[in-house]
This record gives C-alpha cells, structure tokens and sequence, in this order.
C-alpha cells in the first residue's frame, strides 16, 4: 500500500535526521563556524553536498547542527505548552464554575491574537537565547492542550466509573490520579506529538525573522534568513537546503504523530491537520 | 443489630425553575443478617437513596433527615471521613450497569488492587477476591472492554466485596444479566446475609426481590408505600399499589396500572397513587402514614 510506503519512508527519514543530529561530530568531525574564504560560494559537490555558503562553510553540516537546534527548541517547547495546557485544561475541567469560566475566557482572547505576533512579543522582552525562544512558543502554543484536557474532564467527571470509584472509598486524589490522568495522559502525549513539527516551524519563523537564536547559532531559520543575501549572487542552495530539511523532517514527524493519532482513535480519521 | 437506620430521609434536587422531590421522609431499619429489597418503577426514587447514602449526590441536592451505618452518621461527616471509613468499609456498592462503572483504561488487577490497597490489605489477595465473587482471576488481567456483560458484573461484585463491608448496596444488579447470572448475582446476596451481612437490594425486579429478600420496602413517587417482611408483601399485598405491582407482573395476570407514576417535580400533598387507584376517595387527598401507608389497606391487619 501506498500509505505503508510512506510511512515508511518517513520513519527512515526520521531516524537518518535524528541519528545525524547525533552523531554529527563524530562521523563529520568539522567546526561549523570555521569561516574558509577560500571556498565561498561554491555550488554542490561530492566534497560539498550542500555547496557552501558566503562565508565558505558547509551549508549540509550546518544545516544538520541546525536541525540539532531546531529538534531540541521544538521538544522541549512542546513539552513546555504540553505541561502549561495540561495544568490550566486541569484546572478548568476539575474545578469548573468560575475558575473555569475565567480561564477558558483567557484562552478566548489568547486564541483571538496571532500567536506568531504573541511570540514575538514574548522574545522581544527578553534577551535572545535558547530559553528565550523555548518561552516564546511554550507560552504560545498551549491553548489547544488546555482544551483538549478541559473537555475531555468536564466529560469523564460525570461518568459513572468515577462515582463507582468514590463509592469504592477512592479519595479525590486518587480519583484524579488512577482514574482520570490515565484517561488524559494519552491524548496529551498525542498533543505534544502534534505540536512538535509546529514548535519547530515557529522556531525557524522567529530566528528567520532575526528575533530567535542569536546569529551565531547554526539554527535553520537563522540559515534560510543569511541565505537570503546568497540567493543575490546564486547561491540558491544556501537557503534551500535548510529550507529542505526542516520541510521534510517536520513532515515525517507529523505523517507519525498522525497514525499514531489513528491508532489510538480509529474514528479521528484525519488527514494531516497541523 | 441495626445495620442501617434512617429516620425522614428526604432528598430533592433544587433545579432552576422546579424542585425534584426524589426521596421523601424515609424510614429504613437493616439489620445484620437481613436482605431488605426497596422495589418500585423506574424514577420513583431508589437509586436517588443508595447514592444519598454513599454521599454521592450532585451539589444541588439537598439531603435532610437521619441515616447512620454502624453508628456512623452518614449525612454529616465530612469528604474525608466518609472516603475513609464508610464507602466501601462499611458500605459496599454494586453500581448499576457495570460496563460503564468500570474505568475503562484500567486492568480488573489493578482496579482490585487499588481497591484492596487503599483499605490497608494485601493486594496479593486479588485473586482470591476475585474467585470469591465467581470472577475467573485468569482474566484479571484484561481491561473493561474485553469482558462480557456477566464477567464485568462478577468484577463489580468482587471490587465491592473486596472488603468485606457489613452493608452491601446493589443497585440493580440483575438488570441485563441472563437468567443463570441473575440467579448466581441473587445467590451470593442471599449467602452474604446468611453469613451475618446485610444487603439493600435496589431492584424494579419483583421476582428477584420475592425469591432472596427477607422484607420489602415497596417505594412510589419518592415515598416508601408499604414496608414489610418479603412474604406478607407477596402474598396478601396491602397497599394497593403494590397489589397492582404485582398484577401487572407477567406471570400474574400481567396487566398494567392504568395512568402515569406523577412527575417527582409536582407531587400532590395527599397520597400519590390516588389517581391511579381504585379505592380511592376524598380521605386520600391527606398524606397517609404508617408501614402502610394507605387509608384503604387491602389488608388491615398485616405483620410488620
């Protein structure tokens, strides 16, 4: 089946991705800020497959170093509006009546701005840095976590295991922790999955803006963004590249999170939403 | 020994524009060793008092009265005293359809364990418990969904008996089961009472009630109508709904009551079944009192 071929595919994209990140400094050992201006400029390859850029670094290997950065703000920043979602849905779903009202008011009106615009915002109060960006889009990125959680308590508070459970002499505590996080804990794993490809996108959004990682960094927005005054002279690829990379990678994250998504719930049949 | 006494329990739900009148000034004596079935239709109440006695009711309930178990009053302890010494200590509940009173994630292990844990005993006794209620411990370690209707009644059972409390609550028990599990589910009720524990079977099954019950509490639009020992109640009925209960049985003469039970929100202040009655007169229209609780009893003389 075609599908099967393509999740394949992904898979394989993923783990070659995910396994270069790693091992980058061992099997290319190479300074990725070691400026050569003796090689500027020069087009694809076999010595570089990614040609090099205007200050004559390998764009390929700098990409990949990006990838490393983008990967990790992308993780890491999902996991961030993972935990901020699950702890106000949290909130909203067990508590209800006010708290819930004026928490699912804030969302409201959080979801009403652009959350790129939010982002920017957010960084440009703070100095430019991994942990930055990382707030940046963990503060913009957990409202639909925090509506996934709420909806799916305010439903299972009312189903009959949990007052079974009560009768049974659970206390709340247990309740919440035996009974409803195990019901909850999935479709936020799932989220946070989804959420991935999306942080990494934000990521380069914002380095390519010049208002992500500080330009030293080899982050893929950065690169697309310095690329830009390449493509003056030709120099294509030291944009596209990057640009490639980050398209594919995100991808087949994404094709993953989406059959896993499947997987767990056969009637959210859905084609890529992200 | 008195297990269970309430004295004028009455529960009503306050709604926006109407008051719920569910349960209304109930008297209820259990003693340890007796099997009190509380019968009646559909909405007249039952369930509404076994989940005011486990303190399970919603917040706009408003619950006055008495009701103690074992001495324990069960009305105004707090949360935690009564998540810690009497749901599921002293009082056991079987919940009404089991397929959904299980958490749906979890293994019947776990759910035993946790159950068997949280009262300070051995979680290794699982399987024990479980054999106990006629759960096969071999498929204890599947989840809800992979059970049968009859096998997710026998963990139910077995999560309720767990620990061994002196009063049991089940809540409709043999609804939906065939008939070898109806009489496996009415057999082990009746062993526990023989063994000196005491169990409220709430049923709208008369036929499961008049085979295990010791007495009969017959409830109609929130109120207990007749309460006496099982075998008066079905062989010489004395209020006249319980009369007609029986009459609409299909082994009887399986004819139904005429009319509709009144709406719990508009309840008349005399007797409720005198629209439906056919005894009925103008002394009706006062609230009749007693074990029966009817002005023209069918029988006056009734043991109670």
């Amino acid at each position: 089946m075609a599908d099967r071929t393509l999740l394949r595919a992904a898979q394989l994209t993923l783990v070659a991705a995910l396994g270069a990140t790693l091992l980058v400094p061992v099997i290319w050992p190479l300074d990725q800020s070691a400026v050569d201006l003796a090689h500027v400029g020069l087009s694809p390859s076999p010595g570089h497959p990614g040609g090099t850029d205007d200050l004559g670094r390998d764009v390929l290997h700098r990409s990949i170093y990006g990838l490393r950065v983008s990967v990790l703000v992308g993780i890491v920043a999902a996991l961030a509006a993972s935990l901020l979602g699950g702890i106000v849905g949290g909130l909203a779903g067990l508590l209800g009546g006010w708290t819930d009202r004026v928490l699912m008011r804030l969302i409201d009106t959080l979801a009403a701005l652009p959350h790129l615009l939010l982002g920017i915002f957010i960084v440009a109060m703070l100095r430019p840095s991994l942990g930055a960006v990382i707030l940046s889009i963990g503060l913009t990125h957990w409202l639909s976590t925090a509506r996934i959680v709420r909806s799916e308590l305010l439903s299972l508070r009312t189903r009959p295991f949990i007052d079974a459970a009560i009768a049974g002499g659970a206390s709340r505590r247990r309740v919440l922790t035996r009974h409803l996080l195990p019901h909850v804990l999935p479709k936020i794993a799932l989220a946070t999955t989804l959420m991935i490809p999306h942080a990494v996108w934000h990521e380069t959004s914002l380095s390519f803006l010049g208002l992500g990682l500080p330009p030293h960094l080899a982050s893929l927005g950065n690169m697309i963004n310095d690329g830009q005054r390449s493509l003056l002279t030709g120099s294509w690829w030291a944009s596209i590249v990057p640009g490639l990379l980050i398209i594919v990678v995100t991808l087949a994250i994404a094709a993953l999170a989406t059959r896993w998504r499947d997987r767990l719930d056969p009637r959210a049949r859905a084609e890529l939403d992200l | 020994m008195t297990l269970l006494h309430t004295e004028g329990l009455s529960v009503r739900f306050r709604l926006r524009d109407a008051v719920v009148q569910a349960v209304t000034d109930l008297h209820l004596r259990v003693r340890a060793g007796e099997l009190l079935a509380v019968v009646g239709e559909s909405g007249c109440g039952k369930s509404v008092l076994a989940h005011a006695l486990l303190g399970l009711l919603p917040a706009n309930a408003e619950v006055s009265g008495h009701a103690t178990v074992d001495g324990t009053d069960l009305l105004h302890s707090g949360e935690k005293v009564l998540a810690r010494q009497i749901r599921g200590r002293k009082i056991g509940l079987i919940p009404q359809s089991p397929a959904t009173a299980l958490t749906a994630v979890r293994t019947g292990r776990t759910l035993l364990a946790e159950t068997l844990r949280a009262h300070d005993r051995d979680p290794k006794t699982a399987d024990r418990v479980a054999a106990d209620a006629g759960f096969d411990p071999a498929d204890l370690d599947r989840y809800p969904f992979q059970l049968s209707g009859g096998m997710a009644q026998r963990l139910v059972t077995a999560l309720a008996l767990a620990t061994d409390p002196p009063l049991l609550i089940a809540d409709e028990p043999t609804t939906g089961l065939d008939r070898p599990l109806v009489d496996h589910t009415l057999d082990l009720l009746r062993r526990r009472c023989d063994n000196g524990g005491a169990v409220l079977l709430i049923t709208h099954d008369l036929a499961a009630a008049e085979r295990v019950a010791d007495t009969v509490a017959v409830m109609y639009a929130s109120r207990i109508v007749e309460h006496r020992p099982a075998t008066g109640v079905f062989t010489e009925p004395a209020h006249p709904y319980t009369a007609a209960l029986l009459k609409a049985l299909p082994d009887r003469e399986f004819r139904p009551i005429p009319g509709h039970p009144p709406m719990l929100t508009a309840l008349p202040p005399g007797c409720a079944f005198a629209p439906r009655c056919p005894r009925a007169d103008t002394t009706c229209a006062t609230p009749p009192t007693g074990p029966v609780a009817c002005h023209h009893p069918l029988h006056t003389e009734v043991a109670v």
